[in-house]
């Protein structure tokens, strides 16, 4: 009696894998990786390009900048979603290995400072926000708000957000030491939805009714102030691949989407700027 | 010691346990209830009309016939809103500029939350998105939709020395003495007869693949990759850990080499998860190239070294409780060592081994930091099985961290999050339960 129901058992798992085996097939993969700023772009990209072509798994992962870099240089991935240029070092890398990375600018960010929305400051200038991470200014009523620490939010080193806002911002001086540092770009949004006091910076597309996009420098972030350049910390945002696709395979058909009319559209109501104007 | 101390310091010590005992039992049901609760809320939940009408036209769920009929009444109940949004757009052209601005950027606020509680407005280009073609599936969302439209979220500055307050103001108040006044109240009473909100038991949520990002659909391909994960990384230690396990206590000499060997397994066992995963990256992907992305081969390999030793030691422990006896008298009928340790040892010590390598199998599918960089990805479609070999997948413990922490619209999927929370707590269970049952059953056996 024992054994019968070990068969069954083992008839059962049978049954599993076979129907396992009877999910539908699925051909070719398009692999991306990289930027936690460009992955929502990629995700939309992703789910309408796999609705268009059945046949394609089109997978993405969200990892930083820095990974995506390191994930094309080493080949593990078609596509590196990038919130910056990619850097000298990794071009060296990439050239080593016989990858030529070629970069296509799919959409523009700014990149919006953001605060808690019960806070009442309207903007702030940039050398204000320098201050501000490098501790010279410690209490919102310095800069003409409540009597309340500020809470320093960062995003890590590896991404490339971080490293806009080194350059733009920062002039790249250090940071002060109690900057927190978080992994992603919806961590550091859920950061200031929950702190009072709290600053940090995110891609655009991450700005929702639950925290509140600053003026800098008088200059509100918006598709106008950042195309025409106004907004000072604006910059494009890239995907990656090795070399120019072929014309006319999966992986060409996918990185042109963003020219297109529809992946205008896409990338519009993601709340990034597209980079055509139908 | 006195007599009444010893009692005194008995009774101290029963207290004590039993405290414990009553806190852990406490602690469990504080996290266990929470999350069956919620867990349960991505199956059951109220439905709207828009939630039916995407199973049917996605997935091809439920009556056509009946959800057509449904969908042509809610358009009757929702044709005066929108009939009232257009007349009113002629008469904002005869109010007075001041004015005019201010009710023009209101309809704006208004239109985009209406959008996002009805879905598209009709006669307008269907949009490419999917997660902008149909209004809240919800009712729960709705409701909080509908309060968008309502009211308008406003800070008071007022006190410059302190935060602002949050304040809601009707919106109503704008249109004070307009035609759009009426809209409100409609919307509010009739929201019902909108969005015709159901009981439904979503359980394809289980069997359907993630739309758009994980905004609809269900968890199908995450489902899939900690199963394959988790048997893949079995396959790979299992057989490994066993044999490992019979060399070190039947045949290896005890001495330094092996104790030592003991000692360097201790330390694996010990290894933070992440440092697996950078070596699964390093050595699996990067150097000799098991899949040229990702893959889940090269994830079940990486947790396979994660739970190895965990594996041998069980399995080590298992063997030397089998009775010496046992060997004794097989190898006194002439047994060879081999044969003895093959048809007496190992069969004796098989609920044992078994036990340990299922709590492995559990440990495997939950662990989260081993397959970020060799298996796991935010989005992708199930795999089949010889897929498993060159493509990456999305999995459960890596998808719960990237929706609650990566996701551009956390807040309006956490039902999604909670269910994959709810999912894998229950996987790993069944695992357990599965190793329980298969111990009891072939101890049984054992004993004749």
């Amino acid at each position: 009696m024992n054994t019968n129901k070990l068969n069954v058992l083992i008839l059962s798992i049978v049954f599993i894998v076979i129907s396992f085996l009877c999910t539908p097939c699925y051909g070719e993969k398009i692999v991306i990786d990289g930027s936690t700023t460009v992955g929502p772009i990629a995700k939309a990209f992703a789910e309408y390009y796999m609705g268009k072509n059945k046949g394609v798994n089109v997978t993405v992962s969200e990892s930083g900048s820095g990974n995506g870099a390191k994930s094309l240089i080493n080949g593990t991935c078609q596509i590196a979603d990038m919130s910056r240029f990619m850097k000298e070092k990794e071009f060296k890398a990439a050239a080593n290995n016989g990858i030529m990375p070629v970069a296509h600018v799919v959409a523009l960010d700014g990149l919006p400072i953001l605060v808690h929305p019960s806070n009442p400051i309207k903007g702030l200038t940039i050398e204000q926000i320098r201050d501000i991470y490098l501790g010279k200014i410690k209490n919102w009523k310095d800069v003409g708000g409540p009597n309340l620490k500020i809470v320093k939010i960062s995003r890590d080193t590896n991404s490339g957000t971080y490293e806009t806002f080194e350059k733009l911002v920062m002039n790249k001086e250090k940071l002060a030491k109690d900057v927190e540092y978080v992994g992603s770009n919806g961590a550091a949004r859920q950061r200031v939805q929950k702190t009072k006091g709290a600053i940090s910076y995110a891609g655009l597309g991450f700005v929702d009714k639950t925290v509140k996009a600053l003026e800098i420098n008088g200059i509100y972030p918006n598709q106008e102030t950042i195309t025409s350049g106004v907004y000072p910390i604006a910059r494009p945002l890239f995907m990656f691949t090795d070399g120019y696709p072929k014309l006319g395979t999966e992986l060409y058909k996918f990185i042109t989407i963003y020219l297109s009319e529809d992946g205008q559209e896409i990338v519009e109501s993601i709340g990034f700027i597209p980079v055509t104007s139908y | 010691m006195q007599l009444k101390t010893r009692k005194f310091i008995n009774k101290l010590f029963s207290g004590i346990g039993i405290t414990s005992v009553v806190i852990m039992t406490a602690f469990l049901l504080i996290l266990l209830t929470p999350i069956t609760y919620k867990g349960l809320g991505a199956i059951f939940f109220s439905g709207t009309i828009e939630y039916r009408m995407l199973n049917y036209k996605e997935f091809g769920h439920g009556d056509k016939e009946n959800i057509e009929k449904e969908f042509a009444k809610a358009k009757t109940a929702r044709a005066p809103v929108y009939l009232q949004f257009d007349s009113f757009k002629k008469e904002v052209k005869k109010l007075e500029p001041k004015k005019r601005r201010e009710i023009k950027n209101q309809l704006k606020e208004i239109k985009e939350a209406l959008k996002e509680l009805l879905g598209p407005f009709p006669d307008t280009p269907i949009p490419v998105l999917l997660r902008n073609q149909y209004g809240q599936t919800r009712w729960k969302n709705a409701q909080e939709k509908l309060h968008h439209v309502l009211y308008s979220e406003e800070w008071d500055y007022s006190d410059p020395t302190k935060p602002g307050i949050q304040v809601f103001v009707p919106r109503k108040k704008y249109f004070a003495g307009t035609s759009f006044e009426s809209f409100f109240p409609y919307l509010e009473k009739n929201i019902k007869k909108m969005l015709l909100p159901k009981f439904t038991c979503y359980w394809q949520f289980l069997t359907d693949k993630s739309k758009d990002a994980h905004f609809f659909g269900g968890i199908m391909p995450e489902i899939l990759g900690t199963i394959y994960l988790a048997l893949g990384a079995m396959i790979f230690a299992v057989p490994l850990g066993i044999l490992a396990a019979i060399y070190l206590s039947e045949y290896a000499n005890p001495g330094k080499i092996i104790s030592f060997l003991r000692i360097c397994m201790g330390a694996l066992a010990g290894v933070p998860s992440i440092v697996f995963g950078l070596f699964g990256l390093a050595f699996f992907i990067n150097t000799i190239h098991v899949s040229n992305s990702k893959s889940v081969l090269a994830g079940s390999m990486t947790l396979a070294l994660l739970i190895l030793p965990t594996v041998i030691r069980s399995a080590e422990e298992a063997i030397k409780a089998v009775p010496n006896t046992y060997r004794e008298a097989s190898l006194g009928l002439g047994a060879g060592k081999w044969h003895s340790v093959w048809t007496i040892v190992l069969p004796s010590a098989l609920p044992g081994i078994l036990t340990g390598t299922i709590i492995s199998l559990g440990r495997a599918a939950g662990e989260t930091a081993p397959i970020i960089f060799t298996a796991a990805v935010s989005v992708g479609l199930p795999l089949k099985i010889w897929e498993t070999l060159s493509q990456p997948t999305p999995a459960l413990s890596w998808n719960i961290y990237n929706l609650c922490t990566e996701h551009e619209a956390v807040d309006e999927i956490r039902h999604v999050q909670y269910g994959m929370v709810f999912v894998l707590i229950a996987i790993v269970l069944l695992f357990n339960l599965t190793a329980i049952i298969a111990r009891a059953r072939i101890m049984k056996k054992l004993r004749g």
